[in-house]
């Protein structure tokens, strides 16, 4: 249970909640009892199948309602529709799902049940048009999942979703058009690390498909990067993405050293600003100890033990800034001195 | 200084649970009372009073949710098969010295039909899939003993596609790090003896970030810290022994002020209606912070770690040392 308020009742009020309460858990008992004396003895008929409507609508979480919905349509309903009739029935299954999440956003069972449902899509409307319904159900799937996606931005079933139906559709969307998806979802707000990361997810598979002129686009990141550190230093969903844009070991483009060093100095300028903020201090941590490690060979002693004393200089300051993470600081010092 | 843990209080509320019959929540909760039971149990054994429920009758309870024409156990009599009431019901038994009433070998199959070719496993003959469910096959086929028939390469090769740039794990590939996502990754690489898959550095990053100034922990970046929290981000920062870079004075504030002090549970949040969901991974979280009084509760299976030494399983994991009153 989440987000339910304790609210503390006299005895009365509660008997009188358990008497109100009575009708309906009466009904539920009893629809409960038919709907599994049904599936018990293999019942795959409409009248079954409505009734586990009425029972879902009640309870969506019923798991096994769920299961025995699928295999009256699979073992009953289907068996004796044409495709028309199957793809009208699918129809107002996905509905049903809609009304659903509308009201229960973070159920799995109805998720799964929407996604069952576009699997069982026939061919047609015609031999000529054999993904003629597919494709237009996929379209709409995708404005609904945005759709939940505007009631709760960080709703990651409808993320996932959402990746489902751009994986599956039978004619795929450009994926730069996801760019411009989880950028709007960024400008609007900068915390919402589910679109930071979808973008990063993204962004790879582009780069990876050589659909997207790596070195420019990572200059376009890093600049999106940094007006959002400047909106707000405090806000970790940005320098975790930082931390993605400069990859640790994960990609080495062109001069590493002086993109490092250049990130160093524009968190610094930042750091100035704002000589508190721990994630300033924590990134330029970070990024001259990868300097270190991964350009120590050409850094001379004095280059790197300057480096290696400025690292050390802020973890001192972490421990008293960032307290509730002190003992990381000091394992950091102790642990990671790069010579 | 706040409340303590009123265990007499939730070993109350823990029993009580089975006594709502006329609540309509007891009934719209059906789907989840083989879990429910093994949350309970565990709440129990861990504040030390086993005996608080009755043994025989919980152990009717789990075989009369066996799912005979699946070979699994469902949440409730009558109720399908499905991964998740199975592994809690071999947990069950398991706690309850009990696993020779269990059809082993059926069940060990059950669970290795649902491998996907991805190498996830599905909960279900009906395919919905998740990381959760592959976690679920490791621990139940680790409890069970047949760990063997596993085929580690392509159950580890799926955990690593789901490994995202922050060290942490999502629900399915592609899918954004989440605490809980992270625990049952990371727990099942334990099992297996692969923690080398882990960005260790990386990942207890990430992890201590959860904690937010009231002491609470999230389990995404710029979220509302949870009670349930505790479990999912301690047990995975216990297992890469990195429960100190977080504080944990603040923590165990925070998820004793979520107890109810009239009714006995604990609460996604101070304020909130209790649930035994709650109450058992606020528990545990205090176990792992080293709260006295308490029984080790072992972080990979989320059970007592005496009872995961006994069967010989116990991992290389760290929590804080336990305080004395
Ligand atoms: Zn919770």
């Amino acid at each position: 249970m989440h987000n339910v308020k304790r609210v503390r009742y006299s005895a009365e009020a509660l008997a009188a909640q358990r008497q109100r309460e009575k009708a309906r858990l009466k009904e539920f008992q009893s629809l409960t009892g038919e709907v599994l004396a049904r599936k018990q003895r293999k019942d795959h008929s409409r009248e079954a199948f409505d009734l586990t409507t009425r029972l879902l609508q009640i309870n969506p979480e019923f798991y096994t309602i769920w299961n025995y919905r699928r295999l009256v349509l699979l073992n009953g309903i289907f068996v004796e529709s044409t495709p028309t009739q199957i793809n009208d029935v699918l129809s107002d299954d996905l509905s049903l799902t809609t009304t659903l999440l509308k009201q229960h956003p973070k159920v799995y069972c109805i998720w799964t049940h929407r996604q069952w449902c576009l699997a069982q899509v026939p061919d047609g409307p015609t031999a000529s048009d054999r993904n003629g319904w597919r494709q237009a159900y996929w379209n709409k799937e995708l404005f609904v999942a945005e759709k939940m996606l505007e009631a709760d931005p960080r709703n990651f079933h409808a993320w996932t979703y959402r990746r489902y139906v751009l994986a599956q559709m039978p004619v795929k969307r450009p994926e730069t058009a996801d760019l411009a998806f989880t950028k709007r979802k960024i400008e609007s707000n900068i915390s919402n690390f589910s679109a930071w990361h979808q973008r990063s997810k993204t962004l790879t598979s582009l780069w990876d498909a050589g659909k997207l002129d790596k070195a420019r686009s990572l200059e376009e990141e890093f600049d999106l990067v940094r007006n959002a550190m400047y909106t707000d230093p405090n806000d970790q969903s940005v320098w975790i993405y930082h931390r993605w844009l400069v990859g640790p070991g994960e990609f080495v483009i062109g001069d590493d050293k002086g993109l490092l060093e250049r990130e160093v100095s524009s968190i610094q300028e930042l750091l100035d600003i704002q000589p508190d903020s721990k994630w300033c201090m924590e990134s330029i941590v970070f990024y001259k100890k990868l300097l270190l490690r991964r350009h120590g060979d050409s850094l001379g002693d004095d280059e790197r033990g300057k480096l290696n004393s400025e690292c050390e200089e802020l973890l001192g300051s972490l421990q008293s800034v960032d307290p509730d993470r002190h003992q990381r600081y000091v394992d950091l010092s102790r642990n990671h001195h790069i010579v | 200084m706040g409340p303590a843990l009123d265990i007499p209080l939730h070993v109350k509320y823990i029993q009580s649970l089975g006594e709502n019959k006329d609540d309509l929540v007891y009934h719209l909760t059906a789907h989840l009372r083989m879990n429910a039971v093994y949350w309970g149990l565990t709440a129990l054994l861990i504040m030390k009073h086993k005996d608080a429920l009755d043994r025989d009758e919980m152990i009717d309870f789990v075989m009369s949710c066996w799912d005979d024409e699946a070979g699994g156990f469902g949440a409730h009599p009558d109720h399908d098969a499905h991964i998740h009431s199975t592994l809690s019901a071999i947990q069950i038994l398991v706690m309850q010295n009990a696993l020779d009433r269990v059809d082993v070998p059926r069940v060990v199959k059950f669970i290795l039909s649902l491998q996907q070719d991805s190498g996830v496993f599905a909960g279900d003959q009906w395919g919905e899939i998740d990381t959760r469910f592959l976690y679920i096959a490791v621990n139940a086929l680790s409890l069970l003993g047949h760990l063997h028939e596993l085929d580690v390469e392509k159950t580890v090769g799926y955990i690593r596609r789901c490994r995202n740039f922050d060290g942490g794990f999502g629900a399915r590939e592609g899918a954004e790090s989440h605490a809980s996502q992270v625990f049952v990754c990371v727990a099942a690489l334990a099992i297996l003896d692969r923690l080398e898959e882990v960005d260790q550095d990386m990942l207890g990053w990430w992890l201590a970030e959860r904690q937010l100034p009231n002491g609470g922990l999230n389990g995404r970046p710029e979220k509302l810290e949870d009670v349930c929290y505790s479990f999912w981000v301690l047990s995975a920062m216990s297992i890469l022994n990195k429960v100190p870079w977080i504080n944990a004075e603040k923590l165990t504030a925070f998820i004793l002020s979520a107890q109810d002090p009239e009714q006995g549970g604990i609460a996604d949040r101070p304020g909130d209606q209790p649930d035994v969901f709650h109450t058992i991974f606020g528990v545990a979280g205090l176990s792992i912070l080293g709260y006295p009084g308490l029984d080790d509760l072992d972080p990979v299976y989320c059970m007592p770690a005496s009872v995961i030494e006994s069967l010989g399983l116990r991992k290389g994991w760290t929590a804080l040392p336990r305080r004395q009153v």
